[in-house]
């Protein structure tokens, strides 16, 4: 899964998603992409699970990208704690998406492919996506 | 060359800004600006339809557009669609005024061809597009339609550098030196395989390092829980 080599802080606010994607919303790399259309907080574990679907589909054929990346940590209390006591320990890691933003990009396999294998990969994040081409 | 031209309608704007380019998209027009060739800008807005249409054909930014804005006649070349980054609906246009000795920069969109007969690819290697289109500077009137890369006889390892390209006279690339256009990659299945053949004859040495720590955690978890 994707982590942090190293991090300034430990622990970060659980923050909003405002807006719509202003960078990250056009293909750089390849000729297919994955665009998200809400926001939404996406777990390392997601994008994994979505990585895998990507690439058993395509056979590791081709070559992806991933664009975005898992770098907001986000602390859990442990189980049958009060309340208080000060904020619980570094859990997970997610990664904040606004619309608009290009999640996967996907080039040297056929559309068709490219097609299903988003949308296995789609079945596998907590928000709606589109398909988006050069051509 | 680029000698196709497309032609489109538009209707000169009285006001620029925020609200007057919002009232526009309202109506089902998209505002646009036309600039360059030493002469004044001008406003316009050009139906949202027609221009989806022609930004859907090949070389939208690459064919020079006959554009008719009341009774004027423009001859320009596309240089920037602004979109909606989630709907990718046209929000506004850049027109570049061009004349035949006005010499610009422009995106070539780059296309492979031969891809059945690459013995790179039939081994199952992927092709790696380093630049989907290439900056030149050239006439506006000689705009070159595409380059084209022939792929026949390469194999996993090989590149295609610009210089292979064979570009038409008057036509020069905006980056300098000779970069790389296409690579021919092994897929990651292949690198996998040889990962995991490298990773096994290094396994071998470290198992027996690999038992000692799994004994020494296993001892530690027993201390914690007699505490």
């Amino acid at each position: 899964m994707m982590s942090p080599k190293k991090m300034k802080y430990r622990k970060a606010h659980k923050g909003r998603i405002h807006g719509l994607a202003t960078s990250g919303n056009y293909l750089a790399y390849g000729s297919y992409g994955m665009k998200a259309l809400q926001p939404e907080r996406i777990t390392a574990r997601q994008i994994e699970a979505a990585r895998r679907a990507i690439t058993r589909h395509i056979k590791r054929q081709g070559r992806l990208w991933i664009r975005m990346f898992p770098d907001v940590p986000v602390s859990t209390k442990p189980l049958e704690v009060r309340m208080g006591s000060g904020k619980g320990a570094p859990e997970y890691y997610v990664c904040r998406v606004k619309p608009g933003r290009i999640i996967f990009e996907l080039d040297g396999v056929p559309r068709q492919i490219a097609e299903e294998a988003f949308t296995l990969a789609s079945a596998k994040l907590p928000i709606k996506t589109r398909f988006v081409s050069r051509d | 060359m680029a000698n196709q031209k497309t032609v489109l309608a538009a209707e000169a704007r009285a006001k620029a800004g925020k609200g007057a380019a919002r009232a526009i998209r309202r109506t089902g027009n998209v505002p646009a600006v036309i600039y360059g060739d030493n002469k004044e800008p001008v406003l316009i807005s050009l139906s949202e339809k027609e221009l989806t249409l022609a930004m859907r054909k090949k070389g939208f930014y690459t064919h020079l557009i006959d554009l008719s804005v009341d009774k004027d006649q423009h001859l320009v070349i596309a240089r920037d669609v602004q979109v909606h980054p989630v709907s990718d609906r046209p929000e506004h246009v850049d027109f570049l005024r061009v004349s035949d000795k006005t010499v610009i920069s422009v995106d070539v969109p780059v296309r492979v061809i031969n891809e059945k007969s690459c013995p790179g690819l039939v081994k199952g290697g992927v092709l790696n597009v380093v630049h989907h289109e290439i900056s030149v500077y050239c006439k506006a009137t000689d705009i070159p339609e595409e380059f084209t890369v022939d792929l026949d006889g390469l194999d996993v390892g090989d590149n295609v550098h610009v210089s292979q390209l064979n570009l038409p006279a008057g036509v020069e690339t905006v980056q300098t030196g000779d970069f790389t256009v296409i690579t021919l990659v092994a897929p990651s299945a292949l690198k996998s395989e040889e990962d995991a053949a490298a990773a096994a004859e290094g396994a071998e040495g470290e198992a027996a390092e690999g038992a000692e720590g799994e004994k020494a955690e296993a001892a530690e978890g027993e201390e914690e829980a007699k505490k």
